[in-house]
């Protein structure tokens, strides 16, 4: 069924949309990521300005980061008031990336720049990810990631100002750290159109040195407010946010997902990480290899709306 | 449709009085192209009855807009835009009609005149020292490019005679078709003259639910952006909802 999409100014395919955000979302509910790398790039690819696919793509990200929100909040995973810092971080940096967008939208290197992020960030998280099912393999550790897990003690960190108190976390650091992860996955959903769950998580571990039991939690809580406030920077000054996409996508990813639930328990982490790493990589070879062959129409035309 | 027909068919063989009036008479099988949930392109039909001999043009421009024709180069080894060229007042949809081959009904002069042909189109664009290898390059990837998206034809349409005097003819606009005002001409032409000719516009414009969707967002952008969010927050509380009862 062709539907006509008013933002968006295309017909599509609805089914083709629903199902490719349904199979989205059952990704999202085995391996518990927000499948925003996935989707707005299939978005743009089928021919949806990046604009309304990063502006819609992010009203998907709040309904599948409050449906995981919530299950952390009712066994009291999530630490509020460390969430509250990264969130004033990640409205602010929202705004930020809404401007940086415009600006680059402006020069006509939009394409450009969110080809590229992507490459760079899902090839070297791929590459993480890949590394770290591996060298567990061969080290029989479970993870080398504590390693990293020094950045919390460095002179550094402790000379910041604004030092805050976090029991939940049993943490004594600056608020600007985790304002500023916060900061940088706001920038990363305006501009791309992910939560940055990807990014955010690992940093709250290593930089924060946060539990695990609370990172996921939190970070899906403050990830709700940054998602919701690109929804409503994109839409108020952009008007890039389509409402019959954003439902389609919605809905496909809210059924696909509980179908993903129901798998997640056949499939160990380990499993998960390595099938995790092969797609990230896959997206990000795929959008390499546009971007580094030379492309059959050198030209293309933009039409001005004043 | 029926009924235009009719109409048509009244003047031509009832009422010789009014026909003799003029030369040319156009009607357009709707005067809008509305854009509804479920559009999906749509073709606008002409039907026209003429009293002299000679061949009919028509020509249909669509608002007018200004676009950036991006080229890209190889920017150590990625292909980033890297030149431009912005093209002023460039039709955002163009198509024409001939009824016969192109050069028995027009020549040079004419086409410039009544603006049919890409070579009658005069792209303005604001680059003085463009070369003139650089400026049919743009020009030519402008043209592709549009007709890429089905906005400017590939080749004329047919105007198809259903008798010595009454023809018809259609375009096709295809669903990304820009909204505004279109305006349509029609030409008779005899002997590389203009015998008469006819001017009609038609609306492209969303309508219902679309139009309600999309001027919602445009007036009141930060209560849209919220009933989107208050539908998603909805979404995932059912969705953990279901969850939950399942286990």
């Amino acid at each position: 069924m062709q539907v006509h999409l008013p933002i968006a100014e295309i017909s599509i395919s609805a089914e083709l949309i629903f199902l490719v955000s349904a199979f989205v979302g059952f990704l999202s509910g085995i391996f518990g990521v927000g499948g925003g790398f996935l989707t707005t790039p299939f978005l743009i690819f089928i021919g949806i300005s990046p604009g309304v696919a990063v502006g819609t793509q992010a009203s998907q990200l709040v309904a599948s980061s409050v449906s995981g929100a919530i299950g952390h909040w009712r066994r009291n995973n999530v630490d509020i008031r460390m969430g509250l810092v990264m969130l004033i971080g990640g409205v602010l940096g929202s705004f930020v990336g809404i401007v940086i967008f415009k600006l680059l939208q402006m020069i006509g290197q939009i394409d450009f720049v969110i080809s590229i992020l992507y490459v760079f960030l899902l090839g070297s998280i791929g590459f993480m990810m890949l590394m770290e099912t591996f060298l567990s393999k061969v080290f029989k550790k479970r993870s080398f990631s504590g390693e990293f897990n020094t950045l919390k003690v460095s002179p550094f960190m402790h000379s910041l100002p604004y030092k805050m108190r976090f029991p939940r976390s049993k943490l004594f650091i600056s608020a600007l750290v985790p304002a500023s992860i916060g900061f940088v996955g706001g920038i990363l959903t305006s501009i791309m159109g992910i939560g940055g769950g990807f990014l955010i998580v690992p940093a709250m571990i290593y930089i924060l040195g946060m539990s695990t039991l609370l990172v996921a939690g939190t970070s899906l809580f403050q990830i709700i407010f940054t998602t919701a406030s690109a929804v409503i920077m994109h839409a108020v000054f952009n008007n890039t946010v389509d409402m019959v996409l954003g439902v389609i996508l919605i809905s496909g990813s809210v059924i696909g997902a509980q179908i993903g639930i129901s798998v997640a328990r056949f499939v160990t982490p380990a499993q998960a990480r390595l099938i995790m790493a092969a797609m990230v990589l896959l997206v990000a070879f795929k959008l390499a290899f546009d971007l580094f062959l030379e492309p059959s129409e050198l030209f293309s035309t933009v039409v001005i709306d004043d | 449709m029926i009924r235009l027909l009719f109409g048509l068919l009244f003047i031509v063989f009832l009422n010789p009085a009014i026909a003799s009036a003029q030369n040319l008479m156009v009607d357009l099988a709707q005067d809008s192209i509305d854009i509804t949930a479920g559009f999906d392109g749509a073709q606008l039909s002409l039907f026209g009855v003429k009293e002299k001999d000679g061949q009919v043009a028509v020509v249909i421009r669509g608002p007018k807009k200004d676009m950036v024709v991006h080229k890209k180069n190889a920017v150590m080894g990625a292909w980033m835009n890297s030149e431009s060229v912005r093209y002023k007042d460039v039709p955002e949809f163009y198509d024409f009609a001939l009824s016969d081959d192109e050069d028995n009904i027009l020549n040079a002069e004419l086409r410039q005149k009544l603006g049919i042909g890409f070579d009658a189109l005069k792209f303005v664009h604001d680059n003085a020292r463009l070369s003139t290898n650089a400026q049919k390059e743009y020009r030519q990837a402008l043209i592709r490019n549009r007709q890429a998206e089905k906005l400017f034809p590939v080749v004329p349409k047919d105007i198809v005679f259903l008798n010595n005097n009454f023809f018809k003819t259609e375009f096709f606009m295809p669903s990304n078709v820009p909204v505004g005002d279109y305006v349509i001409e029609t030409f008779l032409i005899n002997d590389m003259t203009v015998i008469d000719k006819h001017e009609t516009r038609v609306k492209v414009a969303q309508i219902g639910f679309s139009a309600g969707v999309y001027n919602f967002a445009h007036s009141q952008s930060l209560a849209y952006a919220i009933i989107i969010i208050l539908i998603a927050v909805g979404a995932g509380w059912l969705s953990n909802a279901v969850r939950r009862n399942n286990k």
